[in-house]
């Protein structure tokens, strides 16, 4: 019983197909609490239409995923988030033309302000709002140690810096899971270092995440357990060592 | 001030709080959402159709017009029935059109509904009239104030600026609030707006309906001035003349969009009526087109974000000094044993 | 009455296939959606309608046309559209260009020629009556150039060298350029051949009309987008088949149903095209690539 409190999400039989090209073939996993699990694969793997699915932005075409013990199989994107499930993208995801202070308070849902009705009857209605909102922006901002960009637009950062500024925002709403697709591709080693104890002490405080990534020495030092796919299927899971073992994966990563 | 010279520049004031709010409106649409809606024009013609019939008194024996109504309502009721009109016919075309379709296929659904709007309405006689269109419309409240000519001008001038003053409230308060901020997100990155749980559908359709009761609004106030309506004046190239008009004053920026109403529809094509008349009738006209769609082309390439461009919205960050506060949650419990060097 | 509205849409479908399959051409390697294309048409109308004043034979005011087509579709291309789009313009821009486009080259028409129709006179011949359809020569004949129009396009993309190299350009034009294809002569290729079909599509049109002026080919502009989005971005025979479809059903529809609304058939398709099957009916997924220069 106590491994059901334990797993946050459980995959099974999930499957994606494209004009009859089988992108994701049936996989089960389960991710658990408190852990950086990985999702790790050759090229065309499946892993990035993996996330999507979970995220809600890809439609399943069989399968279902259990958040929390329902299933969101299907679900569209912001029902998902709306549940404790934050994501950051594979390119770009930030709002160019809003400063970094703004990406953040948009990602709060729910907001009295953000209805018509409470747009309409004007700031009073939701200004305490809006300052708490901003007051918990600018603690992420001096977190991360982004203070002097807190006012610049989304479009002038450079791209570490706006992957640093998807995962604060996906921070801002307290999410419980968080899915990370290739959080340091194309970021300078030093910010991909930070940006890595970052998430690091995140889990430490007690956020779930699932990571999806290419380089192995970042693999390593973040995820635990690792999910290797190859082909649509899952071909291995386990700790780094575990999966370094396996005949399966070497196989793979030495044809794949 | 001559009474030619006053008849004139009243009716361009009109003009200019008339475009004004039809540009606010699809700003809205546009700007701030990202919604390239060239059916806009539609929406204007339906306010002013609704004001019109509204306005109307019931249709005589005989007579020369066809149309329906005919209630001949009060001011200011036909107006917010154009607005509301406005709406309605938005949250039609919306649920049609709205959809995840890219950009440029989006923007053909909505230029081929304007185009069959127009063919249909031109060629529907018992409901619009036909081409002709309806005009002898009563102007509002002319037989409350009693004015002169040249006085109800100005009367009407200053209706228009109150009706002005209240869209532009409405409007300011959703762009500066969080769900203009939300439409901002949607028009940005509609993907990542929804991973943080907007409800993207819902947000362009609220834009959309919004926009589509301002045009309304807007329409209904220019039919009541020109006592007039017929489908020959709402073309679906007019909805280009108002794009080109927030793309010069500058989207996502209310008053760059009131000062490409200023420059484009009303300065731009106003004083054009100053020049003698050359050549044959119709090549001015023909050569106001060419200058808009050049005036279109000039600024996209050179000034693409207008002349009033989409303002940073600075936010004060409280007391830098201090060190950080813990927020009470599990993701910067950590914090505590950071240790870094800030 | 049936076969008679079949035989007026036959012919109303070769042009509409003419028109098509260039505009699909140009739209399935560049991703532009170029609604400056029924004005070019026009354009090129009074280009031939220059040559023929002339004195020159009307079939000569075709190849005219289709020259005149090429090198004005060519000319915008470079000066304007490539520009644009070398700036990192979206699609969106790319769309309020083309429409500023055409409302230029429209109203520069109207200008220069004024409000009045001109007419373009092919001597119609004899009539040929074949299964209750009625036609003259000159219209056989179009129906026969627009066949052999499209085999000789069909055959330059199969069988040549750039051909093939178009067709990869539109499949996907990043894998093309780091295979060595030069994707900016393929583009000029596209416009250049886009601009002949658009021209002589427009030289034609006049032809059967009878008389024209400068809002003549803007008013077919939308059938023939509605032809090649219905047979499938970049394909070619698709385009065809669009152009058949929709030939017919708007002559079908003026015969019984209202002349006056015969335009909104087209309109019709198109629109629920666009919501329900973008990528047509001869599936190549129109995604939202970004434009190719």
């Amino acid at each position: 019983m106590s491994a059901a409190t334990d797993t946050l999400l459980a995959v099974t039989d999930l499957r994606r197909s494209y004009d009859g090209v089988h992108a994701v073939d049936g996989v089960s996993f389960h991710v658990d609490r408190g852990r950086i699990t990985g999702l790790i694969g050759p090229n065309g793997a499946g892993k990035s239409t993996v996330l999507g699915m979970v995220a809600g932005a890809i439609r399943p075409s069989a399968g279902s995923i259990l958040l929390n013990q329902t299933d969101i199989a299907g679900w569209p994107s912001y029902k998902v988030a709306r549940r404790g499930v934050g994501r950051t993208f594979q390119q770009s995801g930030d709002f160019s033309a809003m400063t970094v202070m703004e990406n953040l308070l948009t990602a709060r849902p729910g907001q009295r302000g953000d209805s018509l009705r409470g747009a309409l009857l004007g700031k009073r209605y939701w200004r305490a709002e809006e300052d708490a909102l901003i007051a918990r922006a600018t603690d992420l901002v001096r977190r991360f140690d982004m203070t002097s960009m807190a006012n610049e637009l989304g479009g002038s950062l450079s791209g570490g810096q706006r992957r640093l500024l998807e995962i604060m925002r996906a921070l801002m709403s307290d999410p419980e899971f968080l899915l990370l697709d290739e959080p340091m591709a194309g970021v300078n080693p030093a910010l991909g270092e930070r940006i890595g104890d970052y998430l690091l002490e995140l889990r430490d405080g007690g956020l779930s995440m699932m990571l999806v990534e290419h380089e192995m020495s970042i693999v390593e030092k973040l995820c635990d357990p690792i999910i290797v796919m190859a082909q649509g299927k899952i071909l291995s899971q386990g700790t780094m060592t575990q999966i370094r073992a396996d005949q399966k994966v070497i196989d793979a990563y030495l044809n794949g | 001030m001559s009474t030619a010279w006053a008849f004139y520049i009243s009716t361009v004031l009109v003009y200019l709080g008339v475009n004004t709010m039809a540009c606010w409106g699809l700003n809205l649409q546009y700007g701030y959402t990202g919604i390239l809606n060239f059916a806009y024009i539609i929406f204007l013609s339906a306010g002013g159709y609704t004001a019109a019939v509204l306005t109307l008194g019931p249709k005589t024996e005989g007579g020369y017009q066809q149309y329906v109504f005919g209630l001949n309502l009060p001011f200011p009721l036909p107006i917010i029935a154009g607005g509301v009109v406005g709406g309605l016919l938005s949250a039609v075309v919306g649920a049609i059109a709205l959809r995840r379709l890219r950009s440029d296929y989006q923007a053909m659904v909505f230029l081929v509904i304007s185009i069959i709007a127009t063919t249909v309405v031109t060629n529907d006689v018992g409901l619009f009239n036909g081409p002709a269109g309806l005009s002898l419309i009563p102007k509002p409240l002319d037989t409350v104030v009693n004015l002169s000519l040249v006085g109800y001008q100005w009367f009407y001038v200053g209706v228009t600026a109150v009706i002005c003053a209240v869209v532009y409230a409405f409007v300011r308060r959703i762009t500066r609030s969080p769900l203009g901020r939300s439409m901002r997100a949607v028009r940005d990155h509609e993907h990542a707006a929804a991973a943080l749980g907007k409800n993207v559908a819902a947000i362009r359709m609220t834009s959309f309906i919004v926009g589509g009761v301002i045009a309304g609004i807007s329409g209904a106030v220019l039919v009541s001035f020109i006592s007039a309506w017929s489908p020959g004046g709402w073309l679906y190239q007019e909805t280009f003349v108002l794009f080109t008009a927030i793309i010069v004053g500058g989207t996502a920026n209310n008053a760059g969009a009131a000062l490409g109403a200023l420059l484009v529809p009303v300065l731009f094509l106003e004083t054009t009526r100053f020049l003698p008349p050359i050549g044959r009738p119709g090549l001015t006209d023909a050569l106001q087109w060419v200058a808009v769609g050049s005036l279109a082309l000039i600024f996209l390439w050179f000034w693409p974000r207008g002349v009033l461009p989409e303002r940073k919205r600075v936010i004060n960050i409280p007391d830098l000094t201090s060190p950080p506060v813990a927020i009470p949650t599990t993701v910067t419990t950590a914090a505590d044993h950071a240790g870094r060097a800030e | 009455m049936f076969m008679q509205a079949l035989g007026f849409g036959l012919i109303t479908a070769s042009i509409l296939a003419i028109g098509a399959v260039g505009f699909t051409t140009q739209f399935g390697v560049t991703n532009i959606l170029n609604l400056a294309y029924g004005e070019v048409m026009t354009a090129s109308a009074f280009a031939a309608y220059i040559a023929v004043s002339r004195g020159l034979n009307p079939w000569w005011g075709l190849a005219v046309g289709g020259v005149f087509g090429a090198l004005f579709s060519f000319a915008l291309n470079r000066g304007l559209y490539t520009p644009f789009i070398r700036r990192g313009s979206k699609l969106f821009v790319m769309i309020i260009v083309t429409i500023a486009v055409s409302l230029i080259v429209q109203n520069m028409l109207q200008v220069v020629w004024g409000p009045q129709f001109y007419s373009i006179h092919a001597d119609p011949g004899t009539t040929v009556h074949v299964l209750g359809m009625v036609f003259t020569t000159t219209q056989l004949y179009i129906i026969l150039i627009a066949a052999l129009a499209l085999v000789a396009l069909h055959s330059l993309l199969r069988f040549s060298r750039i051909g093939k190299a178009m067709r990869a350009t539109a499949s996907d034009a990043e894998l093309a350029r780091n295979c060595g294809i030069q994707t900016k002569r393929v583009v000029d290729l596209a416009w250049l051949l886009s601009g002949l079909l658009c021209g002589i599509a427009g030289v034609a049109l006049v032809m059967e009309l009878g008389s024209f002026q400068s809002t003549t080919g803007g008013a077919f502009l939308v059938p023939i987008i509605a032809a090649a989005v219905l047979g499938g971005v970049g394909q070619i025979y698709g385009a065809m088949l669009g152009g058949l479809i929709i030939g017919i059903a708007t002559e079908l529809a003026a015969v019984y149903v209202n002349p006056e609304y015969k335009d909104v058939v087209a309109f019709g398709i198109l629109i629920v095209v666009l919501l329900i099957r973008p990528q047509g009916i001869l599936a190549e997924v129109a995604s939202q690539k970004e434009v190719a220069a």
